[in-house]
């Protein structure tokens, strides 16, 4: 039985394109679906069904006439609420920003419209990217569909939620110290931070200019790298974006890993921070299978991950104040307390320490290229902990900071969280690939080769005793 | 310089930079922030740095 909630881009791809699936039938599937589950997961800060529906009908005129535009055309997607989509209100999931409707498109939103996308709606973050998850926001925290009682991570919590739940089968994210691989990792679903200037930040709120990545969330690999295929490119009023030739991710994929050298970061989960030791294991196991299909697998060392981390944190904090100083004079009451608190940490940054933390920057990202001499990619944990409770707030200070992903903000190059199983309490697990800047095609062909080798993928939350059965038959046979 | 941080110190540099509708409860979570980030300064290896290791934001002009 097909079940349109479980599609992945590409298996709608082909049967829209062969008209085996009208794109309104599969655009009315998923509300239908968000309608009746996401009241328990909170996914969409704002969704747009008759959006969607006017989208799928244009979509299903234009493949009639034989005007397939691509694996998007017809698809339904959505984005995180700090993205800029014309005509709706861009909030940062804030009350600051409630009322504040975006003039314009931004890129990556205009690229989707281009490519024949579905639009579902506006997807619930952490308050402006940062400061979550919280209950004291005009709108409730996502959960995560493994478990609602638990943390969906973030800040692209309704990006990773939503993918994970079957409302979409792709949606876009943004990454400044971990925010799509976070949710992915959390979630169990495939998130990039692709290379640092691929990806237009143009129409999208900035967290700290100098770290701020935009990439896509999905259940497969293939459609994470379809996805990415279909937002890179140079935007030249994006004064980061790379003029480097972007694109080709999917069609590398099925290459395989025999020959392929990986360096596994391993003192970053074992030494430098303990990883729970079931994260542990799942790596572990992971690491072996690569090692199985033919990858050369050795350990590699690194800066330790404190030091990344304190660099990040330094450079996003004080980036971060100086775009909220103003709204932290005249209205820190509208701010959410955990936004307000992780803001202010770069209220009194000095200025030399932010410039010694860029000099550190230069030298953290050196001296990480440099190993590619003797590598294709490396691995490493993502979080170093299951999903906590979400109504826990010891345990989410506790595991926020335990993570290994914010040194790929600082080195700029692509970074994926692919998922590597579950716990014993069901909640996922995940590891990271990464790459040397614009090595994309690479770390994806590396996390394809794993994914086809394991089961993960088929595995799905059940939202409720009663899934949609009824689906199949929307299906043209 | 940690141990001189204080909720009067914090309170009266958030003035001088203009934070002054902070409530008390603003003012802790920003003294808390700002001990955070004086712990994290402390982590940069900042003597590893010699006097030629430049920013990562230095640029070139060739490309305008």
């Amino acid at each position: 039985m097909t079940d349109l909630a479980w599609l992945t881009v590409a298996e709608a791809a082909e049967l829209l394109r062969g008209r085996k699936l009208s794109p309104v039938e599969y655009a009315r599937a998923l509300i239908d679906r968000i309608e009746r589950h996401d009241g328990k997961l909170n996914a969409f800060l704002r969704f747009t069904p008759e959006i969607a529906l006017e989208d799928a009908r244009r979509a299903e005129a234009e493949i009639a006439r034989g005007a397939w535009r691509g694996p998007l055309h017809g698809v339904p997607y959505g984005l995180k609420d700090i993205i800029d989509y014309a005509g709706l209100p861009t909030t940062a999931h804030s009350k600051i920003l409630k009322d504040n409707v975006a003039a314009a498109d931004a890129p990556v939103a205009a690229k989707l419209k281009a490519a024949g996308g579905v639009f579902m709606g506006k997807l619930s973050t952490h308050e402006f990217a940062i400061g979550g998850p919280s209950f004291d926001l005009p709108w409730p925290p996502a959960r995560n569909p493994w478990n609602r009682d638990h943390f969906c991570g973030g800040s692209s919590s309704g990006s990773g939620a939503a993918t994970a739940a079957g409302f979409l089968p792709a949606a876009i994210g943004t990454d400044t110290g971990g925010s799509v691989r976070n949710p992915a990792s959390m979630c169990g679903v495939v998130g990039i931070k692709p290379t640092y200037g691929l990806v237009s930040r143009r129409g999208v709120l900035p967290l700290a200019f100098s770290l701020d990545h935009i990439g896509p969330l999905t259940r497969t690999v293939r459609d994470n790298a379809l996805m990415l295929d279909l937002i890179a490119g140079h935007d030249p009023l994006d004064p980061g974006s790379s003029q480097h030739a972007a694109g080709a991710s999917a069609a590398q994929l099925d290459r395989g890993v025999k020959g392929l050298k990986i360096g596994v970061i391993r003192h970053f989960y074992t030494r430098d921070m303990q990883a729970d030791p079931e994260m542990a294991e799942g790596i572990e196991a992971a690491v072996t299978t690569l090692a199985g299909l033919g990858a050369e697998v050795r350990e590699i060392q690194t800066a330790p991950l404190n030091e990344y981390l304190a660099c990040n944190r330094t450079l996003l904090t004080s980036e971060g104040f100086a775009i909220h100083e103003t709204w932290m004079r005249e209205r820190p009451q509208d701010y959410g307390a955990l936004a307000r608190e992780r803001l202010m940490a770069g209220a009194f940054v000095r200025a030399a320490d932010y410039v010694n933390a860029t000099r550190l920057r230069r030298k953290l990202a050196d001296s990480f290229h440099a190993l590619f001499s003797g590598i294709d990619v490396a691995v490493t944990a993502s979080s170093m902990d299951p999903p906590c409770r979400i109504d826990d707030p010891k345990a989410i200070e506790y595991t926020y900071a335990r993570q290994a992903r914010a040194p790929f903000n600082i080195t700029g190059g692509p970074a994926l969280s692919v998922p590597v199983g579950f716990s014993k309490a069901g909640l996922p697990l995940a590891m990271q690939i990464v790459g040397k800047p614009f090595t994309e095609a690479l770390v994806y062909r590396v996390a394809q080769a794993y994914e086809q080798a394991t089961g993960w993928v088929a595995r799905h939350p059940a939202l409720s005793d009663q899934e949609f059965n009824l689906d199949a038959a929307r299906i043209r046979r | 310089m940690k141990d001189e941080l204080t909720l009067e110190v914090v309170r009266a540099m958030a003035a001088e930079i203009g934070l002054t509708r902070l409530t008390e409860e603003h003012l802790q979570q920003l003294l808390r922030a700002t001990l955070a980030a004086r712990a994290r300064r402390a982590a940069l290896p900042i003597a590893t740095l010699s006097a030629a290791d430049e920013p990562a934001h230095v640029f070139r002009l060739e490309d305008r």
